[in-house]
């Protein structure tokens, strides 16, 4: 019924109100509904983006942020592709819990996950988090980084499309069977390949 | 001169031809004329008639000239007829208007008068009726006419009298409906309930009937959990009770919203029970949150929790430290009664959307206010406690049901055992039975995402737990007698270091093996098997599922698939593994054997040799005996899968002990013959096409059967009778090349 060459699950996690929802509208439909309520469990949308002549379908899992639904919205880690770990650039404390997220993600999500962090709400003028920092995170963490903006629309397609992008290499590299071992986080080596791919995202 | 005879002859007879015709038309005029002649007299006749009308006609023409001005008279008196009727109706609707205001103010006087004798004989329905005609009057109107009236004075009076009367009627009304409440006396509350709207006090009467069934729902809900905390342990439904509460709490309620939903719309009209429900949800949510929390301590769910975050933690740490691990058998009834809780709150909150919705669709006719109206309720139950409390109990459910499922299909695989009548062991069965049992669970929670999240789950133990078990008993690998003699003690060192085996157990960690390869297969059938009953079961517990919905449910399921293709990959992994410890070291001495044989036969050789045992009845023999033994223990798949295997490496072997040998035609024509019966003998022996595996085999027999090297031509080529060759022009030469009575350079000429 549908032509596509590729099929990638993506789920957002973050503390709830980042903006998840948002930006999965932003980029699904085009949309910023403003003074929405907290998501329930699990939202799913699907949107077909063209990559390099390439039609790949991704199945974005929009979780809820909110505690009570955490037994739910684990469940989806384990067959994510990619995984988008927001939070709000004016928020100090959801960029303090992002290390429990990541221990949430080592715990349950595939090794090979494609991850990536994102500050969210950069139209905000009472900025808590400066870039750097983030990106400083990210670099520390293996993730990819960008700062966006769903309201304005900023850097919601580059992120889709890059994680797409970054997903169909990697599925390919994968046709050719090669052993690369499982890289760890504190592996100094593998993360300078990493940071350079997150150099490139920006 | 005959010749001018003739032509008077002729003449002649042209002139009598011409008189006939000038005859003919002589007839044909005096017939036209007898005929005009004959019409003469009508015309006449007609025209005389004519004359006689012509002045008639100027007569009627005079009298039309007439008919236009008297209908113009007409047409002018009728419009100026509607012009009065018009403002005969204006005045009608004036005078109409005018009756209505002196209605209004007779009855006004009326009511004024009445209303006071109604509140002093305690007559409040006759007293609201009045107040009511009252509220219905034009209030601007009213004060329009006391100024035109000429006694001012006493309407204003009328007015005031019966504002005054209004008040003093809403606190009476008030007052008396809260001491009937006080008093229990039903039948005041219905009295006044009814009376309130009349007032136009249709928020305060629903408020206060509604705080007053608050209050009977309040006390029936404490009475049932009072009952629900002091009853036995060993009453049957203890085990359920907390959900018998809640039961009875929505049942109540339900009852309540039934019962008075009538009531409220006949007294206050629709669009009404959305204030009258977000009362009653309040009194729903602090009970709700009672029972839960009763709830929570009757059955030490906090410290549950924590035990299981704490197995689970350990297990990811080191399979060391299994005390105190809660039994998954324990928490059965458990987690049946969540779902039991869950399903009744998610039934309650359908009822009561249901009911409202259906409310305000009649009630408010905007769509506008509509939509708004559905949505500030649709988001008032979002945010209700009742809502949390659902979603605090689907997380405790879903956290307990993952580790009954993973716990048990632990215990399930520690328990697995072989029933030597069975292809595969016990713990296929009990997994697959878990697996069904915890997702029909799910399915009675009534939550989609409840039963996504448990479906994913399922995918997650199948996919790494389960799988990894099957790999690693085939990673023992498949002991064979044909083992150097380090490999065969390796396998066994290992299997005594399991204690699984006593040494020297080779046929035991045979059939873990083949059992396990076995259970590979069944498992890919069962989880097709398990999706498809899945999908149903869940279409017909939830018939409402949007497209969206649909989607995510079909996604999860999904998951699924992949477990299959990686029991797929599993299945692969051990049939390599049996061709490399079964297969290969047996086959090939057995196909060897060709090397010992010439095949250079002359006629007699040929006599003899087919007289006795040939190659391949041989190699045939000891194939049907490998595969005997294989038969009956592989299941059907499997066994195909082996002896595809079979198939592969025999037939590449043979390849390599052609290459080695040589042939003259005869031999050609045996080994022809042999190539045939082997694939016979294996297309007999499994389902499968294995006609694909022998096409390299057949083709090289064709080629060392030839007669003489030409004859290749038909075979190669683009020609109908032409074969799709698997071997490329070098390889087919190099097999030419065997052929001891092929001429070298006739090979090599061939140009293919």
């Amino acid at each position: 019924m549908d032509d596509y060459k590729f099929l990638f699950k993506v789920v957002l996690v973050g503390n709830a109100g980042v903006g998840k929802t948002c930006l999965v509208r932003r980029f699904t439909q085009g949309l910023f509904p403003p003074g929405q309520g907290a998501t329930i469990g699990v939202d799913f949308m699907i949107k077909t983006v063209e990559v390099e002549n390439e039609k790949v379908k991704l199945q974005i899992w929009d979780t809820a942020g909110q505690e009570r639904f955490r037994s739910i919205t684990q469940s989806y880690y384990r067959s994510a592709h990619a995984l988008i770990l927001v939070y709000d650039i004016s928020c100090q404390p959801t960029f303090d819990c992002l290390p429990d997220w990541l221990r949430e993600i080592e715990e349950y999500a595939s090794t090979k996950v494609l991850r990536v962090l994102v500050g969210n709400k950069i139209d905000r003028e009472d900025r808590e988090i400066p870039t750097h920092v983030g990106e400083e995170f990210a670099e520390r963490n293996n993730m990819y980084f960008l700062e966006t903006s769903a309201k304005e629309a900023e850097n919601v397609e580059t992120l889709f499309i890059q994680i797409a992008s970054d997903l169909i290499k990697q599925a390919r590299n994968r046709d050719v069977p090669k052993y690369d071992g499982i890289t760890s986080i504190d592996d100094r080596t593998t993360s300078v390949g990493e940071t350079n791919c997150c150099s490139k995202i920006q | 001169m005959p010749a001018k005879e003739k032509s008077l002859e002729e003449m002649q007879e042209d002139i009598l031809a011409q008189l006939q015709q000038l005859k003919i038309e002589e007839e044909l005029l005096q017939d036209e004329m007898n005929n005009i002649l004959t019409q003469a007299p009508f015309l006449n006749e007609k025209i005389k008639n004519l004359k006689k009308l012509l002045p008639s006609l100027k007569i009627i023409e005079n009298e039309a000239v007439d008919l236009v001005h008297t209908i113009n008279d007409i047409s002018e008196s009728s419009e100026q007829i509607s012009g009065k009727i018009r403002a005969l109706d204006s005045a009608r609707s004036r005078v109409d208007e005018c009756q209505g205001r002196v209605c209004d103010l007779i009855d006004l006087e009326i009511c004024s008068q009445g209303v006071q004798t109604a509140i002093l004989d305690a007559d409040y329905e006759k007293g609201a009726a009045h107040v009511h005609r009252f509220l219905s009057m034009d209030q601007f109107l009213l004060q329009k006419t006391a100024t035109d009236v000429e006694n001012v004075s006493n309407t204003l009076k009328s007015v005031r009298t019966l504002e005054d009367a209004a008040s003093q009627l809403r606190s009476i009304v008030e007052h008396k409906f809260t001491e009937a409440v006080r008093n229990e006396d039903l039948v005041s509350i219905e009295r006044f309930f009814k009376i309130f709207p009349l007032l136009g006090m249709h928020d305060v009467g629903i408020k206060e009937f509604c705080m007053y069934l608050r209050g009977k729902v309040a006390f029936a809900a404490e009475k049932n959990l009072k009952t629900a905390i002091t009853t036995p342990l060993s009453d049957k439904r203890q085990s359920v009770i907390f959900a018998d509460t809640l039961t009875l709490l929505f049942e109540g309620l339900a009852k309540v919203v039934d019962v008075h939903q009538p009531l409220v719309e006949t007294y206050y009209g629709p669009g009404r029970l959305f204030t009258a429900v977000n009362i009653l949800q309040k009194e729903c949510d602090i009970q709700v949150r009672r029972i839960f929390n009763e709830w929570m301590k009757s059955r030490q769910i906090t410290t549950k929790m924590q035990q299981i975050n704490e197995t689970n933690k350990m297990s990811a740490n080191s399979s060391f430290g299994k005390l105190e691990r809660i039994d998954p058998k324990d928490l059965d009834i458990l987690i049946g009664e969540i779902t039991l809780m869950h399903y009744r709150s998610e039934l309650y909150v359908r009822f009561i959307h249901r009911k409202v919705l259906a409310d305000i669709d009649v009630g408010i006719p905007d769509v506008k206010n509509r939509d708004d109206a559905m949505n500030s309720f649709s988001n008032s139950m979002k945010c209700s406690e009742l809502a949390q409390l659902k979603h605090e109990l689907l997380s405790h459910y879903l956290r307990l049901e993952q580790y009954f499922m993973e716990e048990s299909i632990n215990k399930a695989v520690a328990m697995d055992f072989v029933d030597s009548a069975q292809q595969t062991s016990s713990m296929v069965d009990d997994t697959f039975f878990i697996v069904k049992k915890c997702i029909r669970r799910s399915i009675s929670t009534g939550n989609l995402d409840g039963i996504c999240a448990i479906i994913n789950t399922a995918c997650g133990v199948l996919e790494n737990d389960f799988c990894d078990v099957l790999r690693s008993k085939l990673k023992q690998g498949y002991p064979s007698g044909y083992l150097d003699l380090t490999q065969a003690y390796n396998v066994l060192q290992s299997s005594i270091q399991q204690g699984r085996l006593q040494s020297g157990d080779t046929e035991q960690s045979r059939t873990a093996f083949i059992v396990a390869l076995n259970n590979a297969d069944s498992c890919t059938e069962y989880v097709d098997a398990l999706c498809e009953s899945v999908l149903k079961e869940i279409e017909q517990a939830l018939p409402g599922m949007n497209a969206n919905e649909h989607g995510k449910l079909e996604s999860c399921l999904s998951g699924l698939s992949s477990v299959t293709s990686n029991l797929k990959d599993i299945i692969d992994y051990g049939i390599q593994q049996l061709r490399s410890s079964v297969i290969k070291p047996r086959v090939n001495p057995w196909v060897d054997a060709f090397l010992n044989i010439s095949h250079q036969f002359t006629e007699e050789e040929l006599s003899v040799y087919e007289a006795g045992e040939t190659f391949v009845q041989t190699l045939i023999m000891n194939l049907e005996s490998l595969l005997s033994s294989f038969r009956d223990v592989l299941t059907e798949s499997n066994f195909d899968a082996f002896v595809s295997a079979l198939t592969t490496e025999v037939t590449q072997r043979l390849e390599k002990v052609i290459l080695k040998s040589s042939f003259n035609g005869l031999g050609g024509l045996i080994l022809d013959k042999e190539v045939r019966s082997l694939a016979s003998y294996i297309t007999a022996a499994t389902s499968w096409s294995v006609r694909d595996k022998f096409a390299r085999l057949t083709q090289i027999a064709t080629v060392l059967n030839l007669e003489q090297v030409s004859e290749i031509t038909d075979y190669w080529g683009s020609h109908d009778g032409a074969l799709t060759w698997r071997l490329t022009p070098s390889e087919l030469k190099s097999f030419m090349l065997l052929r001891t009575d092929f001429k070298s350079e006739d090979v090599k000429r061939l140009k293919l």
